[in-house]
């Protein structure tokens, strides 16, 4: 019988799930778009966020639009490596084919 | 960990995954006020250079497209800035107004060197306005998987055929049912479909 594969904790959470799910559809967005987009708090997103960024998994930027503070996030290399890695380890735990 | 997942939860995950990516993907961002806009704006055109021309009022003739395009140009951006309102970028969002910043350019670079080489005429004009409109809707129609903007590059691929045969008032006449369809109207079209879009999305929110 073959081995399962053990699904990565960090991505496995619901929120960061959701969270790199969104950010492979943009190249970057505003934390005030995935906090939309998950209606998710601002303290469990920022929270989960800076989980996903402490993995590598998004890359942060902060800057300064009209003088409003704007915080961009962006998915990684390692994130989408990740993604991809623990939805084929979904795949072979489900024993089915998923659209993703 | 995988004794503790259970075969429901793992299927909630693959269904939180589609949902994200479907929810990432749905456009948020609205154009559907450019393609009326032009097509005013080339109405605008069309009807000033007629009335100039039979009234000599306005400048003549001379003025009504350069003024018009470079007005329609001007408020395009300016409404385009004033609705960038933080939505994030997509490839696909990307590479639709790409298609049509392209098609903007090369129309604002050709006509008017076309014009002062004076190689130039109605039916030219219009072949060449119908090719690039069809290129660029039937680009981004698929794209977008849109049926409704290919059937509007139909329409430009037929008028830009249309336009080599018939006399200049058949041509104006094919030209102004075109932009009617293919701007006007598919742009209320496109704004209608918007504003559900995002009532629909303000009730789930």
């Amino acid at each position: 019988m073959p081995e399962l594969p053990d699904l990565n904790p960090v991505i496995h959470g619901k929120l960061r799930l959701a969270l790199l799910s969104l950010l492979t559809t943009v190249e970057e967005a505003e934390f005030t778009w995935l906090r939309a987009r998950t209606g998710s708090t601002d303290g469990n997103l920022g929270a989960q966020l800076a989980r996903l960024e402490e993995a590598g998994y998004v890359a942060v930027e902060k800057k300064f639009v009209q003088r409003k503070p704007q915080t961009l996030y962006r998915m990684t290399e390692a994130g989408r490596t990740a993604l991809t890695e623990y939805v084929q380890a979904l795949k072979q735990l489900l024993g089915e084919s998923i659209n993703v | 960990m995988q004794e503790e997942t259970s075969t429901q939860e793992l299927k909630d995950r693959v269904a939180l995954i589609e949902c994200m990516i479907a929810e990432g993907r749905r456009s948020t961002e609205s154009w559907g006020w450019t393609f009326l806009l032009w097509g005013v704006a080339y109405y605008v055109a069309i009807g000033w250079e007629a009335m100039g021309q039979r009234l000599a009022i306005w400048g003549g003739n001379g003025l009504a497209w350069p003024v018009t395009m470079i007005a329609a140009v001007v408020v395009t951006i300016l409404i385009a800035f004033r609705k960038d309102n933080g939505q994030p970028d997509t490839t696909v969002g990307r590479a639709v107004v790409s298609i049509w910043i392209s098609v903007g350019i090369s129309m604002l670079l050709l006509f008017p060197a076309l014009s002062i080489a004076g190689r130039i005429d109605g039916h030219g004009f219009v072949a060449i306005v119908g090719a690039v409109l069809g290129i660029a809707n039937g680009a981004s129609g698929m794209i977008l998987r849109w049926r409704m903007q290919m059937a509007c590059a139909v329409v430009w691929w037929i008028t830009s055929v249309a336009a080599c045969f018939g006399s200049q008032a058949q041509v104006t006449v094919v030209f102004l049912t075109a932009l009617f369809l293919c701007q006007i109207a598919f742009g209320a079209y496109a704004m209608i479909l918007e504003s559900r879009r995002r009532q629909n999305r303000e009730a789930h929110a």
